[in-house]
């Protein structure tokens, strides 16, 4: 078997996702769903439902009155903080562990997701785009490739490295040439495989924006540049380092300009304890 | 002891037996300075260069930015009785994504600052590590002023 064929042998092994993200998903961004669509979609799922009651009726959110069903979580905490609560918990156990191949310690990537999907579903918002909660989850779920390809990082590290070196490559590039396919790609591969929706896929293959000419879909450019902002604050940012390619162009795409940039930065410092809050409940 | 320096944070200290540390600096920058003579020690890690994009948050947190975060890094140490001639100054981060050029060079810009303040007030560093694409862990042993770096799937280097 060719390495490749051995990583599509690894996706089918791989945990998949909760459908009940997915249902989510296709109503949360569709304007006419209502909350009862939502707690429905929620409630066919028993483990996910005791799972965010018991985190809604944890002492960090101290409600008055205990949530006994997902209505009652929606009409204490709101729709949005309880969708966000879903999908959380639904990328969790994927990326909790730790991806050596990547120099990250357990809970690093994990850090990393939570923090990139936080930050654009911020920037969507202030962009006012209308599906945040699909770029929220493709944020968060945009390195799963890297679950499954850190291994095979790891034994061509040295290789890779190289490359980043000496040819100038980016650490995809370099992983690509080595490999024979990049984090991103085989990320689109997997999502394919668990049904996620084109739109998720499509995020997920480009955003280190290797085709520059996908800078034009909004979407991919904001996870593309909540990916950057992580890696220049120094979050999940592993033996990789930063070196992957920054695109000025995708920020004058979505109206926006250094300073935007540099205030997104100060935006996360001042709202990291919140961040740290979500990852403790989590 | 590990006395840890979170973003957007600093820490001074005078406890020979602490170690002073921050983690994962990407494009931020880590400051160390340090008073052999009376062992004192500190670092702060800030993430942008000017506080002008935004007061009310460097009110609140002035350690976010270089020209809030770094004077009040040295007059806490000189607090502890560190003086400004002794002052040894070591400077590691500031790094940049590939082709992240001009204003958008967050980690250049970081580092520029910090130059443009140790320059109007007769600041020498004595070493540094910045720049590149890599990420760096900073560490300081107050008792012996030994600074140590360690790059992300690499191992502790001391400076």
């Amino acid at each position: 078997m060719s390495s490749l064929q051995y990583l599509l042998a690894e996706i089918q092994n791989l945990k998949p996702i909760p459908a009940v993200a997915h249902q989510l998903l296709e109503i949360v961004d569709n304007p006419g769903s209502s909350m009862e669509d939502l707690a429905n979609v929620i409630q066919y799922d028993p483990v996910m439902t005791a799972n965010v009651l018991r985190t809604c009726n944890s002492v960090y959110f101290g409600l008055k009155h205990p949530a006994e069903c997902i209505k009652d979580a929606v009409n204490m905490l709101g729709t949005d903080q309880v969708i966000e609560l879903v999908l959380l918990k639904s990328g969790a156990a994927s990326f909790s562990g730790s991806q050596e191949g990547y120099g990250l310690e357990e809970g690093e990537m994990w850090r990393y997701s939570v923090s990139s999907a936080v930050i654009a579903k911020q920037m969507a918002v202030k962009l006012g785009l209308a599906n945040k909660n699909t770029i929220f989850t493709a944020s968060l779920v945009k390195d799963i490739g890297k679950i499954i390809l850190e291994k095979y990082v790891a034994r061509s590290r040295h290789k890779i490295l190289a490359l980043v070196e000496k040819e100038n490559l980016s650490f995809r590039e370099a992983e690509k040439k080595v490999l024979g396919i990049d984090h991103a790609e085989l990320g689109a591969m997997i999502a394919k495989t668990w049904k996620f929706s084109p739109k998720m896929v499509k995020i997920i293959r480009h955003h280190h924006l290797a085709d520059e000419t996908m800078i034009k879909d909004k979407e991919v450019a904001i996870v593309y540049l909540a990916d950057c902002i992580c890696m220049m604050i120094g979050i999940g940012v592993g033996s990789d380092g930063l070196a992957y390619r920054f695109r000025d162009m995708t920020l004058r795409e979505l109206g926006l300009n250094a300073d935007d940039m540099a205030l997104m930065i100060a935006e996360y410092g001042a709202n990291m304890q919140e961040i740290e809050n979500l990852l403790n409940i989590v | 002891m590990k006395q840890i320096v979170g973003v957007a944070d600093m820490k001074v200290s005078n406890n020979p037996a602490e170690s002073v540390i921050t983690y994962s600096l990407g494009s931020c920058i880590g400051l160390v300075v340090y008073d052999p003579a009376v062992r004192v020690g500190g670092m702060l890690h800030y993430m942008l260069p000017e506080s002008s994009i935004d007061r009310e948050k460097a009110v609140a947190r002035p350690f976010m930015f270089a020209d809030t975060g770094i004077p009040i890094l040295f007059k806490s140490a000189y607090q502890l009785g560190a003086v400004k001639s002794r002052i040894r100054i070591y400077v590691a981060g500031g790094a940049e994504i590939l082709d992240q050029k001009g204003f958008f060079n967050i980690g250049k810009r970081n580092y520029m600052a910090l130059k443009k303040m140790f320059f109007k007030n007769n600041v020498i560093i004595h070493k540094q590590d910045v720049g590149g694409n890599t990420n760096r862990t900073v560490r300081l042993e107050i008792g012996t002023g030994d600074i140590y770096v360690k790059t992300s799937g690499a191992g502790e280097v001391k400076i």
